[in-house]
């Protein structure tokens, strides 16, 4: 290992970073539009709202209240539909996949429940929907939640159920603090990787590592000097994340020396794997197919979105062998939980993995084009 | 342990094969302390793979080749500090400028304080100090390789096609480069498929073909040895011209610009010839009469041609 030599490289490829606008974008831009993007969808929603034509067929005070309590918290902004029309053929001309009817009568039903006259008497309110609309299923949520809450105001009985919630956690954590340690994850193994292989399948294409091969560098030289380059984009990238989260969204999360050691040991692990696929991906455009190859499966399976509970059972099996896995899990140890176990268990195992991926990556990199 | 000290390169019964393919056959010479030295062969005759080999980037298949007394296969890592490469299709860092490529490879041959201006005064990059590789044209790309090449200050460069792809006043400017390093005195291993290059810059020429070497020797040597005829040539002739010199039993081959070339064994038979066309009232425009090049010795020795394009027609003034 030569000091001056890993310099001398590490330079060249910031230079070439610096110089290089897109490289500027995917390192910095593009992980911080999807910490905003997937941010605004999924932080807030009480900020949801859907569209809700209605048709009253009641025409009722009771009616007016119940289409009131469908508006109240915002979910939904209903419109009102002639009650001469047909609802099915209104719902299907107008492209909705949610439309809900009144029944009449609504009034006199609810006044016999109240007045005790018939306490089981009740009415249906009818849903016309779309089954393969995506969004139907998330709104029936809502208007199922919305319905429950308006049966007891209507009929004036009281909860007798309700939630009370106590969290095993100091501080209550929202999808955004969950999903940030996951974006810092993922860009880092997206920047580490393809970066790794891409370069390594331009320079030789461009006979640059062939020329290398007439120098003293090593491959350890060019291994660590590589990994060290992608360091750096590591915690650009990271910061930029970062920032974005505590400024737009207000993120808690806990930043530790564990955040550092993880970046490390994420670039040591892809880089490594890089140059392991570099003698298959010979070519810029085949080494692009093999980057995404890898990265596609790690970034859905391996719970940088979603928790990797919410998959089927033998695909969280699979995902306890994907590498990301562990960097998801131990970052967010480290950043949310504080959950000292886990965060060793998860460094362990990626350090392994790195010291694996570091030493087969040396060992197949090669400077010429064959024997 | 040194192997020997008057020849800076030998190489000894050296094969490579890919599969079933004989890239290099069992080629063998030496390269003299001092002398620039030029594999001369068409596209595909093995020039590469062998420079490649004693340059440590492929491995043989058999042979031996030492390098400053040193067997490359052994002794790699000593080799390499004393040796300049400018690889075939020479190309570096897109977005890196001329003095930071000189520079980024002086470090890497561990050289804290490199002559980065002198390298650029003597390949005349002086004013593309500040330009970006990717801005280069493809003969300051090929001038930015060979200073490159001598970056580490070596004892034996090693330039493979260094002018092939550019256009004739490149190339003269990549020629002036290469005879500025043959009077200091470095050892120069070129291949080529220009024949004009290996002729006016090489002491020792190497002609390859399909793997094998078939001649080495001086230019002139080489010329002496294997071409025992002149070239007469007349410019401009007439219908007539050809079909007289059929008659005298030569085998006249004629150019789009009506000119003819015919191999004579003896200067005598050019007086005959010219007795023979006046006297059958052929007029003659113009006329020269020379020794063959090394061209013609590569045709008589190899019966292919020495390239693919189209130089025969005058490209280098």
């Amino acid at each position: 290992m030569t000091p001056r030599i890993i310099a001398a490289n590490l330079l060249v490829r910031l230079r070439t970073f610096s110089r290089e606008r897109s490289a500027l974008f995917f390192t910095i831009a593009f992980p911080v539009i999807l910490v905003l993007v997937f941010g605004a969808i999924f932080t807030k929603p009480e900020h949801l709202n859907f569209d809700l034509p209605v048709q009253d067929l009641d025409q009722s005070t009771a009616s007016a209240q119940l289409l009131e309590s469908l508006a109240v918290d915002g979910v939904f902004k209903t419109t009102v539909i002639p009650p001469a029309v047909d609802a099915t053929v209104y719902a299907r001309t107008h492209k909705m996949n949610l439309v809900l009817v009144i029944p009449r009568g609504l009034a006199a039903a609810q006044a016999r429940r109240i007045s005790k006259v018939d306490i089981n008497t009740s009415v249906n309110l009818t849903y016309i929907y779309d089954p393969s609309s995506t969004s139907v299923t998330t709104k029936l949520s809502y208007l199922s939640a919305i319905v429950a809450t308006t049966n007891q105001l209507m009929t004036g009985t009281p909860a007798f159920i309700t939630l009370v919630e106590q969290s095993i956690l100091s501080a209550k954590y929202r999808f955004i603090e969950f999903f940030v340690p996951g974006i810092i994850a993922m860009a880092v193994m997206t920047s580490s990787l393809s970066g790794a292989l891409n370069m390594n399948a331009e320079l030789r294409q461009k006979g640059i590592l062939k020329k290398l091969a007439t120098t003293p560098i090593t491959r350890t030289d060019w291994l660590l000097s590589n990994i060290l380059y992608q360091l750096v984009l590591a915690i650009i990238s990271t910061i930029s994340i970062l920032l974005v989260s505590y400024l737009v969204f207000d993120v808690r999360l806990h930043l530790n020396a564990w955040l550092p050691v993880y970046l490390v040991l994420e670039v040591f692990v892809f880089v490594g794997l890089g140059m392991l696929l570099t003698p298959i991906a010979k070519e810029a455009e085949s080494a692009t197919a093999a980057a995404n190859a890898f990265l596609f499966p790690m970034m859905f399976l391996s719970g940088t979105f979603f928790p990797v509970e919410m998959m089927p059972g033998f695909l969280q099996t699979f995902a306890k062998v994907l590498p990301l896995y562990y960097m998801n899990e131990g970052l967010r140890a480290s950043m949310i939980f504080m959950d000292n176990l886990t965060i060793v268990r998860c460094a362990t195992i990626t350090g392994g993995v790195a010291a694996v991926v570091f030493i087969a990556g040396t060992l197949v990199t090669r400077w010429d084009k064959g024997t | 342990m040194p192997h020997s000290t008057e020849y800076a390169i030998e190489v000894e019964a050296l094969t490579k094969h890919y599969g079933d393919l004989q890239a290099v056959n069992g080629v063998s010479f030496n390269v003299r302390q001092g002398e620039v030295f030029a594999f001369l062969g068409p596209n595909g005759a093995g020039k590469t793979t062998t420079v490649e080999i004693i340059e440590g980037i492929r491995t043989p298949t058999s042979g031996k080749v030492h390098v400053l007394g040193m067997d490359i296969a052994k002794n790699k890592h000593a080799i390499i500090p004393r040796i300049g490469v400018l690889p075939q299709g020479f190309s570096s860092f897109d977005r890196i400028t001329v003095r930071e490529s000189i520079h980024y490879y002086a470090q890497l041959f561990g050289c804290p304080h490199p002559d980065v201006d002198g390298l650029m005064h003597l390949t005349e990059l002086q004013d593309k100090s500040r330009v970006q590789f990717r801005e280069l044209s493809g003969g300051l790309k090929q001038r930015l390789g060979i200073a490159i090449a001598l970056v580490n200050d070596p004892e034996i460069v090693f330039l493979d096609e260094p002018t092939t792809g550019l256009d004739p006043h490149a190339r003269r400017a990549v020629w002036d480069v290469l005879l500025g390093l043959k009077n200091q005195g470095k050892v120069v291993f070129l291949t080529t498929h220009y024949m004009e290059e290996a002729e006016l810059l090489a002491d020792t020429v190497a002609i390859i073909a399909r793997g094998n070497i078939v001649a080495i020797g001086s230019p002139a040597e080489l010329i002496e040895r294997h071409a025992h005829y002149m070239c007469l040539t007349l410019k401009s002739v007439n219908a007539t011209t050809a079909a007289t010199l059929r008659q005298m039993n030569y085998e006249p081959v004629e150019d789009h610009r009506h000119n003819i070339k015919v191999l004579v064994p003896h200067t005598d038979d050019v007086y005959a010839i010219l007795q023979s066309l006046k006297s059958a009232g052929n007029a003659l425009p113009g006329m020269d009469v020379r020794k063959p090049n090394l061209e013609e010795v590569f045709l008589a020795l190899t019966h292919e041609s020495l390239r693919g394009d189209a130089l025969a027609d005058g490209d280098i003034s």
